[in-house]
């Protein structure tokens, strides 16, 4: 009895001191913000979207330790049509698919992050002196979904867009940012790629991410890489319009 | 009857032995003792009374208590603190007579900038005193560590107003540093008893490394402070002051376990000798954690962001009076600590990251008093630290990383404090120090020899005006010498209102990485080259062909051109107390970071994308105020509360906005659908920088059971994570951690006369995470024992 009466007792003298505090904590607590992931969707039931399509990732994993020289990304097509992802790795594969129309998009260089379209006109274009003629690539600054048709013949014809990679300069037509401070890749949110394919149908392409599970924010520098996740829509009735909204 | 004589003549016998030495030199010693008590005459536990020039320190007990025992007659000084109380200075010339004194505490519980009066010393081994940096001092005592029931110093820095723990992404995962006022953890300098600490990650220092077992006290300098530490403590420094010995002989044992199975073990031991002339501490301490994971959407739950560890600390601490004016101290620590990470983003990715850390202190110093008026300090300083990391992908076997880093430093000085009279003060100092490394590839450039000197005025004007002028000269054979100054004024307005103002330079070397270091990033295509070579390597790269664009006005710049970065701090604020009870203080604080170092493209290549040399920026401002309060609302509740407003923004970054200068031009807002060019109001700040910071803390005694209960609440604004529309600074459209709470909470009885003290401890309460906040676990909780043994 003696400690119950205590516990009151004190209590009841609490009270009033802490009441101000007491009013405080609710406001505390409902100040615990959730920052949401704010980025829009990009399933539009129009579009195909590939999540997490791995790149070379185990010349990705090591360092160049003790001056042993890391080996080079082995550059990997992609087609459109039906998805596939072919590998090549020994120069029967060069021979075997470069120089076909077989493919849209070529993936090369560091962390496959040097895009190709095929194309037979331009150098370094892994199709280059290949069937994929009269293909071409044009740059909109625009977001995915406001890209709603192609651009007139004339600019394709202009386009000098050949390789899609680190957005370095003004000029370059390239996809992501890298940062020297973080190292990280970062994808431009509003670069919509417009390309004529090789068998002359238009499409839009959206790069996304490089990082597996296409976080928001990389925390960790050794974050797998490269798992690209992008998306696209191919106008299969072959005219210009590429709207998927 | 003969049994009893026998035992009362034995024990005269045994009196006159202990009397024997003062009777032989014919001076007998006395008693000093007295009572601390506050403002309502109530008896102050734990106050700390230190007497000096002796450097004898005393615990006051429950009944405010404490006496010194075999003390010449003479003048000494004592010195009496306590946490939520102002410091006091009493003169006591005591004659050939024991002596009983009260001494008065005036409640002022932040204990932010205490007015010096006649000067007090920092430590026992140390005559540089961090009030002289002109900038403001936050001291943290040994009792506010206890009531927050914190492991690793890391825990205690980020309950501070103005301080945050953060990670550094870019150095990897663990790379978590201190940021103090907005400066990040490389312009932070950490100390400890005055000697500079050494091992950083990418610029980071991790305090969790350190733990705050054996500390007497912290003291956080929040601003440049080269005039009293050199090269490196550009933005501010903490100063770990830890303990030395006592009078009376004891021991303490401690425990807590709980979430994550965390245990924190800790023995201390203390005890003087030869008849109080000296007195040895020593501590070890064994701490461990499984880490935690913040970022469960990507990483399994086998991974964790803050790394799990293991680590042992040992110190020791001995000090003994050679003579009646000299006593000579000997310090050394040994800590280690061993730690695997798991990373898996799924089964067959699955990194494993090790890290073994070793350091190693030891410290000598020899204090000497030629006079009441002059007393010299000599010291020496060794310091090793090693780090091995290893990481290794497990499903393929290949290594992901490796580094093995080691360093170790010598220092040597000589510090004298010297008062002509009452009202003026000098504190005046030589050194040298000698830094190696231990890579062989760098040559002659793995040392870096320095010599220093400073010399500290105190002058009290008039009763009113306090001015403190501190003078700092570094020369080293990396760089050219630099003149560090720094001015404070402290004006009493009134007699409850202290205006302070406060002026301090900082500097920071570059480094051996920024001068001559060439760096190959094959993952990345990318060169970065030492700003001392840039110009002759890229000639030759460009004679074979290898150059497609070169920027020849920069590297004309650069070409051995790269200067010390330079902060200048300003500070201005008030203290006032109306009552004892209430205690406010504000201040405004502008720091500006000239010429700080940054990456620059030089070149591109034909086959390397880019070539990157380092450049000095016009760069940062640190802008912002700070308030605080506390108020003893009652015998037993204390409340207080912490808030800072900052702005952080780097120079260089407007400049780029305004000149329309690629990527910064841009805007884009994926979630809005915003896209435009950038203008400079877009600019929010450096990331990891909050707006708004705010600590709320209530200290609750209920004194009839002797439990104390000390519930914090550590609010942190929004800030900036990451870039992730890239036009590489941060505007609205980037990754923020959002607001948040951290609530805290500490409950801690006595029993047992006081000699067992249980403890439970609560963090996180809210189990507030986020996983853009990797060093943040969840809610944990602790539950402990400590024990105390004393000899009566």
């Amino acid at each position: 009895m003696e400690i119950l009466r205590k516990i009151i007792t004190s209590t009841r003298q609490m009270l009033p001191l802490h009441s101000g505090f007491l009013l405080l904590l609710p406001m505390l607590l409902l100040s615990c913000g959730k920052e949401e992931d704010t980025r829009p969707a990009l399933e539009d039931g129009k579009s195909t979207v590939v999540y997490d399509l791995p790149g070379d990732t185990e010349a990705s994993l090591g360092e160049a330790v003790d001056g042993k020289q890391q080996r080079p990304f082995y550059t990997f097509l992609f087609r459109l049509r039906d998805q596939r992802q072919i590998w090549i790795k020994s120069q029967a594969d060069s021979s075997q698919w470069l120089k076909t129309s077989d493919w849209d998009l070529a993936f090369t260089d560091e962390y496959n992050s040097g895009l190709y379209l095929n194309n037979a006109d331009f150098e370094y274009n892994p199709g280059f002196q290949g069937a994929a003629k009269n293909t071409a690539v044009v740059l909109v600054k625009d977001a995915y979904d406001n890209v709603t048709t192609a651009p007139a013949d004339d600019v394709f014809a202009n386009s000098t867009v050949n390789k899609i990679g680190w957005a370095s300069s003004e000029s370059s037509s390239g996809w992501f940012q890298y940062s020297l401070n973080t190292h990280i890749m970062q994808a431009l949110p509003n670069r919509t790629y417009v390309l004529r394919l090789p068998d002359g149908k238009y499409a839009k392409l959206q790069l996304i991410n490089a990082y597996k599970g296409n976080p928001q924010t990389v925390t960790n520098m050794n974050w797998p890489a490269p798992y690209f996740t992008f998306r696209y829509f191919v106008q299969q009735d072959g005219s210009k319009n590429l709207s998927t909204r | 009857m003969r049994l009893r004589r026998f035992t009362i003549y034995n024990r005269l016998i045994l009196v006159l032995w202990f009397f024997l030495p003062s009777i032989l030199i014919g001076q007998s010693r006395n008693l000093l003792s007295g009572y601390v008590l506050d403002s309502l005459r109530r008896p102050l536990e734990n106050a700390q009374v230190t007497l000096h020039p002796d450097n004898k320190i005393m615990q006051t007990d429950t009944a405010g208590f404490f006496s010194f025992t075999d003390l010449y007659s003479g003048t000494y000084k004592l010195e009496v603190r306590r946490v939520g109380f102002a410091p006091s200075m009493h003169a006591i010339a005591l004659e050939d007579i024991d002596s009983l004194i009260t001494i008065h505490l005036r409640a002022d519980a932040r204990q932010i900038d205490t007015v010096l009066v006649n000067g007090k010393v920092a430590a026992v081994d140390n005559l540089v005193r961090v009030e002289s940096s002109a900038m403001p001092v936050k001291i943290i005592t040994r009792r506010e560590i206890e009531l927050m029931g914190s492991r690793r110093l890391d825990e205690v820095m980020k309950e501070q107003t103005g301080v945050a723990v953060v990670n550094d992404v870019a150095g990897g995962s663990r790379a978590v540093g201190v940021q103090v006022q907005g400066f990040s953890s490389n312009y932070v300098m950490v100390l400890i008893d005055g000697q500079p600490m050494m091992g950083r990650n990418n610029g980071n220092f991790d305090l969790s490394r350190i733990s705050v077992t054996n500390i007497e006290r912290i003291e956080i300098i929040k601003g440049a402070t080269s005039c009293l530490y050199g090269s490196d403590a550009l933005g501010g420094a903490i100063n770990i002051v830890t303990r030395h010995g006592a009078v009376t002989p004891q021991a303490q044992a401690s425990i807590l376990y709980g979430s994550r199975n965390i245990v924190d073990a800790t023995l201390e031991a203390e005890t003087p000798f030869a008849h109080q002339r000296g007195s040895v501490v020593v501590s070890g301490n064994y701490y461990r954690t499984d880490g935690f994971n913040t970022d469960r959407q990507f990483l399994d739950n086998e991974s964790t962001t803050f790394p799990p560890y293991e680590n042992y600390s040992f110190q020791g601490r001995g000090r003994y009076r050679v003579s009646k004016k000299g006593t000579f101290g000997l310090t050394s620590r040994y800590a280690a600590r061993k730690s695997t990470m798991i990373n898996a983003w799924s089964e067959d990715l699955r990194i494993e990251d090790k890290q073994e850390d070793q350091e190693l202190s030891l410290a000598a110093s020899y204090d000497h008093s030629f006079s009441s008026a002059l007393r010299s300090m000599s010291r020496y300083y060794y310091t090793r630290f090693h780090t091995q990391m290893d990481a290794s992908w497990l499903q393929q076997e290949i290594l992901a990383g490796a580094e093995s880093f080691g360093q170790q430093a010598h220092r040597l000085e000589q510090q004298f404090a010297y008062t002509p009279m009452q009202a003026l003060k000098f504190t005046g100092g030589l050194g040298a120090g000698l830094e190696r490394m231990d890579e062989q590839s760098l040559d002659e450039r793995r040392s870096l020899n320095t010599a220093f000197a400073f010399l500290q005025t105190e002058w009290k004007a008039t009763e009113r005006l306090l001015s403190t002028l501190g003078l700092r000269y570094d020369y080293s054979n990396a760089y050219n010498g630099r003149l560090s100054p720094s001015l404070g004024l402290q004006y009493q307005l009134h007699s409850s209102l202290l205006l302070k103002a406060g002026v301090g330079a900082g500097f920071k070397a570059p480094d051996y990485k920024m001068r001559y270091q060439v760096f190959f990033n094959p993952a990345a295509n990318y060169l970065v080259v030492g700003s001392d070579r840039a110009k002759q390597i890229i000639e030759a790269m460009d004679a074979s062909g290898e150059i497609s664009f070169k920027n020849t006005y920069m590297l004309n710049i650069l070409d051995n051109n790269l200067k010390a970065e330079k902060s200048l701090s300003n500070n201005i604020g008030l203290a006032w107390s109306p009552s004892p009870k209430l205690q406010l203080d504000a201040s405004l604080f502008y720091h500006r970071i000239n010429d700080q170092i940054n990456t620059v493209v030089v070149a591109n290549g034909t086959t390397i994308t880019s070539i990157f040399s380092y450049r000095n920026l016009p760069k940062a401002v640190n802008k912002g105020f700070e308030v605080s309060a506390t108020y003893q609302a009652s015998r037993s509740l204390q409340l207080s509360a912490g808030y800072q407003y900052l702005i952080a923004k780097d120079l260089a970054m407007l400049d780029s906005i305004r000149s329309g200068r690629y990527p910064y031009n841009q805007y884009n807002n994926a979630a809005t659908g915003e896209y435009r060019e950038s203008r400079e109001s877009d600019y929010w700040g450096i990331e990891d920088r909050s707006r708004h910071m705010l600590n709320l803390k209530a200290l609750y005694t209920y004194q009839p059971w002797d439990i104390n209960l000390n519930l914090r609440a550590n609010i942190r604004g929004r800030y900036p994570f990451q870039d992730i529309n890239g036009n590489q600074f941060i505007d609205n459209a980037d990754a923020f951690v959002p607001w948040h709470t951290l609530l805290n909470v500490t409950l801690e009885k006595r029993i047992f006369d006081q000699r067992m003290t249980i403890r439970l401890v609560g963090d996180n309460l809210l189990n507030f995470t986020n996983r853009n906040m990797l060093g943040q676990p969840g809610r944990v909780v602790l539950a402990g024992l400590s024990y105390r043994w004393m000899k009566d």
